[in-house]
C-alpha cells in the first residue's frame, strides 16, 4: 500500500534510529564489555562476596516476585470478577503505588519502624528496626510497591476470558472449584510473566535496598562508581545483574506472546455473576491493602513533616531540584512519546514473528537495571567529540529517561495502535491520501489517548527515577529524588519526609483527579 | 399433560432500557422438549439464561417443580444446584482440558463415585461416538467432534433439564443435519426434559414436542407439534 519511499518510511526509520541510540546502544555497550570483562574478571565474578550478592540479589527479587503476586493476583480477581462499587476509583488507587517512588514507601517504613521510628518511640522499645533494615524488610516494601503490576495484568487475563467458558462450569460446579480448575489455570501464563517481570524490577531497583542497608548488585555498582572511583569494577558488578534481567524479562515476554499488547478491552459479553456473593470480603481485602500499602505510609510521611517550621524553605531550598525534575521529566516523557508512537506503530503493523521478537526486545529494555543503564550511558556518552559535549550537562539525565522508559511508552502505544485496524488506513490510501495526512487524520485522532497515557505514565516515572539520574547527573545539578536520597543522612527527618511528600503529590494529584473524574462518569 | 417440571412465571428482565424479556409465561412437563424460536434479539437466549440461573429475573418467579429457583432480583437456587446441561452457542469448551477431563470436571462437581464416574464418562463418550478420543483437546477436534463433546458434557452428569442454545448454528447444514438428529436420537433414548433455542424451524419438525415463539421478548405463539413420525408428543 504505502511503498518503501513513501514518508512512512522516512518516520518509522528515524524513530528506530532514535530508539537505537537511546535505549539499544547502552545495552549494546555492557554486553560488548561482558565478552572482555568475564574472561579478564572470571575471579571477581566468583568471589563469595560476590556469590552472597547474587544470593541477596536473587532472594530479593524472588521474594518480591512471590510476595507481590500473593497480594496482586487476588486483588486483579476482584477487579476482574467480584461486583465492587466504584471499580474504577478502586482500580486508580490500588494502582497508585506502582507509580510512586519505591524509595518513598521505604523511607516511609523507616520512619515507622527505625530505631528512632513511631513504633520505638511509642514503645520506648526498638522493636522493628532488625527487621526494617533487612532483605525481608526490603522485600515487604518492594511488594508493596509492585503488586499492582500482578493485580492489573491479572484483570486484564481474566477479562480476556470468554464469559460462556466460565458460565458453561457454574452450570455444573460452585464458584470455587470453577475458579481453581477452569478460572486460574487459563489465567495462569499471564500471572506467571507478571511475577517475572516483578523479579526482575525488584532485582534493578536501587533506591530501597539502598536505604535499607541491604547488599545487592544495584548498591554494589553505585559504591563501585560513585563512592570507589572504579568504573571497570562497576561495570563487571553490573553483568550478573544484567544476564538476570535479560533472560527473565525474556521468559515473561515469551510466555505472554501477543497478549503484552492488549489492553483491557476484553472478551465481550456480560461477566458472570457467580462472584456476587463475595463483595463484602473482596470490599475488606482491597481496604487493607489500601491501607498498609498507600494510606499508612502517607501518614507517617505526613506526621514526620509537620515538624517542619517552614514548608515555604524547604520549598525554596530544594526549588532548583524541583524545577529541574518537571522539566526533565516533562521533556522525557515528550521526546519518549514523540518516537515511541513511530515505534508502536511499526510494532502493530509488523509480521508477528517479527512483532514477539520486537516485544522481547522491548521488555528486555525495560528491565535493564537502572544502575546498569547508568553506567552503560557512561560508557557510550563519556567520550570526545559530540557525544562528549553531551555527557556533562542535563541532557544526561534526559537521555537516562529515555534510555530505561521510552521501550514503556512504546509498548504502551503499540498497544494503542493494535486496535486501528490496517484497512482505516486502506481506505484513506484508496481516497487518495498520503501516509502523512493518514496518520494525522486517520490513526493519531483514534490513539490520543493511549498517546496520553504513555505521556503520563514516562512523566509519573522519570519523575522519580533514581537509579541511572544519580550516576549521571553532572556535578552541581540534582533532581529532587537525587537531592531526598542525598539528604536522608544529614538533614532533619522532617525536611525529607516534606520533600518525600511533595515528591508524592506531584504524581498522586493528578491521578486523584483522574479518579474523581472516573468516579462522577462511571460509578458501578 | 404431564405434571410441570419447569414454571416460568411473569417473568421479565431488561439490560438497562432495553426489555430482553417481558412477562413471559412457560411450562415444560417432565420428558418434554420444547423448542423456542424467534428472530435474533427477541430473547431467546435470554430467557435460557434466566432459566439456568446465569441472569437475575428483574420480576416473576422460576420454579422448578415447586422449588422457587429464582425471584424478582434475587437468586435462590444458584445454578449448579438446579440440574442442568447447558449446550452453549459457541460451546464453550474449556482450552485447558482434555475431553475426559471436561467430563470429569463435571461428575466430580457432581460428586460421583469414582468408579461410577469412570463407567459414566466411557458410556456418554460412545453414547455421542468421540471415544476414541479422550485425550485430545478442544483445538484437536473438529467442528462436529466439538460439538458432541459439547452434548456429552451437558449429559454426563444425568442432568434434569437439558438447555441447548443454538448449538449448531455454526456448522454447515450437512452436519447441523446429522446432529440433529442424534440429539434427537438422544432425547428419545435418554428421556431428556429439554429447552432448544434455534432460529430454524426445521429444528423444531425434528426436536420439539412444543414450539414457542418468542418475538421482542415476549411469547407470542405456544403450540404442540403434530409429529411426522407419528410419534406423541408426549
Amino acid at each position: 500500500m504505502w511503498g518503501l519511499r513513501s514518508s512512512r518510511t522516512l518516520a518509522v526509520t528515524g524513530a528506530l534510529a532514535a530508539f537505537t541510540l537511546l535505549c539499544v546502544l547502552p545495552l549494546a555497550y555492557m554486553l560488548a564489555q561482558a565478552g572482555t570483562a568475564a574472561a579478564t574478571h572470571a575471579v571477581l565474578l566468583l568471589d563469595a562476596r560476590q556469590r552472597t550478592l547474587l544470593l541477596n540479589t536473587a532472594a530479593l527479587g524472588g521474594g518480591t516476585a512471590l510476595l507481590a503476586t500473593l497480594i496482586g493476583a487476588p486483588l486483579g480477581f476482584v477487579l476482574a470478577r467480584v461486583p465492587l462499587r466504584f471499580k474504577p476509583v478502586w482500580r486508580v488507587a490500588l494502582a497508585a503505588p506502582l507509580l510512586l517512588p519505591p524509595y518513598v514507601i521505604a523511607l516511609a517504613w523507616v520512619y515507622l519502624g527505625g530505631s528512632a521510628g513511631l513504633v520505638a518511640a511509642a514503645t520506648g522499645r526498638d522493636l522493628l528496626s532488625g527487621w526494617t533494615y533487612s532483605l525481608p524488610g526490603a522485600v515487604v516494601v518492594l511488594s508493596l510497591v509492585f503488586y499492582p503490576l500482578s493485580m492489573l495484568t491479572t484483570e486484564v487475563a481474566l477479562r480476556r476470558i470468554e464469559p460462556r467458558i466460565e458460565e458453561a462450569a457454574f452450570v455444573v460446579a460452585p464458584p470455587g472449584r470453577v475458579l481453581r480448575r477452569i478460572t486460574l489455570p487459563l489465567a495462569a501464563p499471564a500471572v506467571g510473566a507478571a511475577a517475572l517481570v516483578i523479579f526482575v524490577l525488584a532485582v534493578s531497583e536501587f533506591g530501597v535496598p539502598g536505604l535499607l542497608r541491604v547488599r545487592v548488585f544495584t548498591t554494589e555498582v553505585f559504591t563501585a562508581f560513585a563512592a570507589l572511583y572504579d568504573f571497570s569494577r562497576a561495570t563487571i558488578l553490573t553483568l550478573p545483574l544484567l544476564g538476570l534481567s535479560i533472560v527473565v524479562a525474556a521468559v515473561a515476554a515469551l510466555l505472554v506472546g501477543e497478549r503484552l499488547l492488549v489492553t483491557r478491552r476484553g472478551a465481550t459479553g456480560a461477566r458472570p455473576v457467580a462472584f456476587e456473593g463475595w463483595t463484602r470480603r473482596a470490599t475488606g481485602a482491597a481496604w487493607c491493602v489500601l491501607a498498609v500499602a498507600l494510606v499508612a505510609p502517607l501518614a507517617v510521611l505526613t506526621r514526620e513533616a509537620m515538624g517542619v517550621p517552614s514548608v515555604t524553605a524547604i520549598v525554596k531550598g530544594s526549588g532548583e531540584a524541583i524545577r529541574s525534575s518537571l522539566t526533565l521529566a516533562a521533556a522525557g516523557a515528550t521526546v519518549a512519546s514523540g518516537v515511541a508512537v513511530w515505534i508502536g506503530y511499526a510494532r502493530a503493523r509488523a509480521r508477528r514473528r517479527v512483532g514477539v521478537c520486537a516485544d522481547v526486545l522491548l521488555v528486555v529494555l525495560f528491565a535493564v537495571p537502572s544502575t546498569v543503564v547508568g553506567v552503560g550511558l557512561i560508557g557510550v556518552w563519556n567520550r570526545a567529540g559530540v557525544f562528549g559535549r553531551v555527557y556533562g550537562t542535563d541532557g544526561m539525565l534526559l537521555l537516562a529517561y529515555l534510555a530505561r522508559f521510552l521501550p514503556v511508552a512504546a509498548l504502551a502505544l503499540a498497544a494503542g495502535m493494535r486496535y486501528v485496524p490496517a484497512s482505516h488506513e486502506e481506505a484513506a490510501a484508496v481516497g487518495g491520501a498520503g501516509w502523512w495526512s493518514t496518520m494525522i487524520h486517520v490513526v493519531l485522532p483514534q490513539v490520543k489517548l493511549a498517546l496520553l497515557a504513555a505521556w503520563v505514565v514516562v512523566f509519573i516515572l522519570a519523575f522519580g527515577e533514581l537509579g541511572a539520574s544519580i550516576l549521571v547527573a553532572p556535578p552541581g545539578e540534582s533532581t529532587l529524588p537525587i537531592r531526598i536520597y542525598t539528604i536522608i543522612a544529614n538533614a532533619p527527618a522532617a525536611e525529607v519526609a516534606a520533600l518525600a511528600l511533595l515528591q508524592t503529590a506531584v504524581v498522586l494529584a493528578p491521578l486523584s483527579l483522574l479518579a474523581l473524574g472516573i468516579a462522577i462518569r462511571r460509578p458501578e | 399433560m404431564t405434571s410441570a417440571f419447569l414454571r416460568v412465571i411473569d417473568v421479565t428482565k431488561r439490560y438497562g432500557r432495553h426489555v430482553a424479556v417481558e412477562d413471559v409465561r412457560l411450562e415444560v412437563g417432565h420428558g418434554e422438549s420444547v423448542v423456542v424460536v424467534g428472530p435474533s434479539g427477541c430473547g431467546k437466549t435470554t430467557l435460557l439464561r434466566l432459566i439456568a440461573g446465569l441472569e437475575r429475573p428483574e420480576a416473576g418467579e422460576i420454579r422448578f417443580g415447586d422449588r422457587v429457583v429464582a425471584r424478582a432480583g434475587r437468586t435462590l437456587v444458584p445454578p449448579h444446584e438446579r440440574g442442568l446441561g447447558f449446550v452453549f452457542q459457541d460451546l464453550a469448551l474449556w482450552p485447558h482440558l482434555t475431553v475426559r477431563e471436561h467430563l470429569d470436571f463435571v461428575t466430580r462437581a457432581a460428586a460421583m463415585p469414582t468408579v461410577e464416574r469412570t463407567e459414566r464418562a466411557r458410556e456418554i463418550l460412545a453414547l455421542v461416538r468421540i471415544d476414541a478420543l479422550a485425550v485430545r483437546h478442544p483445538h484437536e477436534l473438529s467442528g462436529g467432534e466439538q460439538q458432541r463433546l459439547a452434548l456429552a458434557r451437558a449429559l454426563v452428569a444425568r442432568p434434569r433439564l437439558l438447555l441447548l442454545d443454538e448449538p449448531f448454528s455454526s456448522l454447515d447444514r450437512e452436519l447441523r443435519v446429522a446432529l440433529r438428529e442424534e440429539v434427537a436420537r438422544l432425547q428419545r433414548a435418554l428421556r431428556l426434559t429439554s429447552i432448544y433455542v434455534t432460529h430454524d424451524r426445521d429444528d423444531a419438525q425434528v426436536l420439539g414436542d412444543r414450539v414457542v415463539e418468542m418475538h421482542q421478548g415476549r411469547v407470542i405463539v405456544d403450540r404442540r407439534m403434530a409429529r411426522e413420525d407419528g410419534r406423541a408428543p408426549f
